[in-house]
């Protein structure tokens, strides 16, 4: 069907906005990235790599990442376990509170981060725990595990709970279900979820601020150094996040791709 | 009774809260029978056959598999399989590997699995090269083939189907009832067959269930079922029918305030005194020539004809209603709606459905 004037005008005006302020801001960072000078300052008038030979040699910015990895790669692997079987509960299975339970898990997400950091500040605080990374897992995994849920949720919703009942027809017990059913169904949804976990804790500033204590993630450190003695590790460090988030996406997408080309090429033989 | 029942269902009950679904089912399969359970829908059918695969309990009743009761057993460890009305073919998996699934649960080597499933393919007239094939790639008709293929592997004691045609077009559905029947002669298996579709029904099974709330109306074979029902439900659900209000007699006389009967004319088989319902099929009924006599006759006014394939069908308005008459195409009346038609049919090709006290 052919798109009609107004609806190409809509798209065009929507790509501008998209390229204005989205892509162009991100653009200007990376470009203040590779400036020699010390001060952000446009137009750049020397060109150099040098900050990013600084930034990988650097122990702090080797901390920061290490930190922020640790805390990404946690969260998202304990998010996708909640996610596999809250996502059952939340809509495989009838119980008695299943509705109360699906509300609920709903209300992280709209609570404000910085209310919910602050929240879980005091909460530490009062049970005596000194906060550190290991305490911003725990917030991080607060907002994002439910998010998680939604998301093998839909996938979990979208397989005919008949494919269970067959395979107990034919004799699979419940482990055998779930390794040889539910898991391969449910495994695209775990992936999205993953990935998603991953990028939501790596970019996460609100609840890191509150309850990373001493530590301090990649945000935080971006954020610190904007608000007192701007150092052109600002941008170069954020080059390297946005870059590092697109590489977990492209890997992931290849691999997926890879699965599926491996599986056609099997159906194709014979 | 020769030998011993396969199946035998002993006063089933099945309630949800205060809604009882079965009320007291008593039922017997044969070893290699095709055995079809016909009801609309709510009728319990379907709450039936997951009982006797084990998805759900029963709440009261006993289930007997061979004569050892099979009631608490969980579906996992029943000898019995079902074909699902979605199939429940698994998408992550190629067709090779869904028919061997229940032969991997068993640990079966995977060379006897391969060599089994091939096997399998010839039997359901499937291509051997579609052992590599996605699910995604085949059509209805070969799903449908692939599910009892994988059904067949696990090598049940009794083969359930809930509805699995129910969902392709008329042709297809055709074809695969024949070849389901087929399927059945050559496999010697007991095939239990839920369906709503009396056509269905009809055409693969040894005997037929008719079910209604939760009870059976009438367990026949198809001939019986169709020509001498129990009920004026039966009759109905049996396809197009016409009944009559009808008294006899303690002398067995016969009297109706619609029909006109034949000085003389009986009913066999009928209880003097009884009151009830005379049934006769469409096809049954005759267009009455002047100066030819029925047993039974009744005039109306031509109120529609409409073309069934290899047959017409008539409908009559007439005192007692709309008479529905069917007729071969090349038999076909030359009338015009509206026209004055008088009908008639004789005792022996009727059936006397008694009121039930």
């Amino acid at each position: 069907m052919p798109a009609s004037r107004s609806t190409r005008i809509a798209l065009y005006v929507y790509g501008v906005l998209v390229i204005f302020f989205l892509y162009l801001p991100l653009v200007s960072v990376a470009f203040a990235s590779v400036s020699r000078a010390r001060y952000l300052s446009f137009p750049i008038k020397r060109y150099s790599t040098k900050w990013y030979g600084e930034a990988l040699e650097s122990s702090t910015v080797s901390d920061l990442l290490t930190t922020s990895l640790s805390v990404a790669v946690l969260v998202t692997v304990i998010s996708v376990v909640i996610a596999f079987f809250g996502a059952l509960a939340f809509a495989r299975y009838q119980w008695r509170y299943r509705t109360t339970f699906q509300k609920l898990i709903l209300l992280p997400i709209f609570f404000p981060q910085t209310v919910l950091g602050l929240a879980l500040l005091m909460w530490f605080n009062s049970l005596g725990v000194i906060p550190s990374w290991k305490t911003a897992v725990v917030a991080h995994l607060v907002w994002i595990a439910p998010i998680a849920t939604l998301i093998v949720a839909i996938r979990a919703y979208s397989f005919d709970p008949a494919l269970e009942e067959a395979a107990r027809d034919m004799g699979a017990g419940t482990w055998t279900i779930l390794r040889e059913i539910t898991l391969p169904l449910l495994m695209p949804g775990l992936v999205s979820a993953g990935l998603f976990a991953f990028l939501l804790s790596w970019g996460n500033f609100p609840l890191s601020l509150f309850t990373t204590g001493a530590d301090s993630t990649l945000p935080e450190w971006l954020y610190a150094k904007m608000v007192s003695g701007y150092s052109p590790l600002v941008p170069t460090l954020g080059v390297m996040s946005v870059v590092g988030s697109f590489l977990l996406i492209l890997t992931a997408l290849a691999v997926a791709w890879l699965i599926r080309a491996n599986r056609e090429a099997r159906a194709a033989q014979n | 009774m020769s030998g011993q029942a396969l199946l035998r269902l002993e006063g089933i009950v099945k309630k949800f809260g205060d809604f009882t679904a079965l009320d007291g089912i008593d039922l017997d399969i044969n070893e290699g029978e095709f055995f079809t359970i016909v009801g609309p829908s709510g009728s319990g059918k379907s709450t039936l056959i997951r009982l006797l695969v084990g998805m759900d309990d029963v709440t009261s009743g006993e289930i007997r598999l061979n004569g050892a009761r099979i009631d608490q057993t969980p579906a996992n460890l029943r000898p019995t399989c079902m074909v699902f009305q979605s199939l429940a073919l698994f998408p992550h998996m190629s067709v090779g590997q869904n028919i061997e699934f229940p032969l991997k649960l068993r640990k079966e080597d995977p060379a006897a699995r391969r060599t089994r499933a091939l096997e399998l393919l010839d039997l359901l007239r499937l291509p051997r090269d579609y052992y590599d094939k996605r699910i995604s790639q085949c059509s209805g008709g070969e799903r449908q083939r692939v599910a009892l293929a994988r059904a067949l592997a696990f090598d049940p004691e009794i083969l359930f189907f809930d509805e699995p045609l129910s969902a392709l077009d008329y042709r297809l559905r055709k074809t695969l009832e024949k070849e389901l029947k087929d399927l059945h002669a050559r496999t010697g298996k007991t095939f239990v067959y839920i369906t709503h579709s009396l056509e269905e029904a009809m055409v693969m099974s040894d005997r037929i269930a008719i079910m209604k709330d939760g009870r059976f109306e009438q367990i026949a074979v198809a001939d019986e079922i169709y020509g001498q029902p129990v009920s004026r439900f039966v009759a109905e659900f049996m396809g197009e029918v016409n009944l009559f209000a009808l008294d006899t007699g303690t002398d067995g006389t016969l009297s109706s305030d619609i029909l006109s009967i034949r000085e003389g004319a009986r009913l066999s088989a009928v209880t003097p005194g009884a009151s009830g319902l005379l049934m006769v099929r469409p096809e049954y009924v005759r267009f009455a020539e002047t100066g030819e006599s029925y047993d039974f006759t009744l005039s109306g006014k031509l109120h529609g004809e409409y073309a069934l394939g290899s047959r017409i069908q008539y409908e009559l308005e007439t005192p007692a209603g709309m008479v529905t008459v069917e007729k071969l195409r090349e038999d076909r009346l030359s009338a015009r709606e509206g026209d004055d038609i008088a009908i008639g049919f004789n005792a022996d090709v009727t059936h006397f459905i008694g009121d039930t006290p």
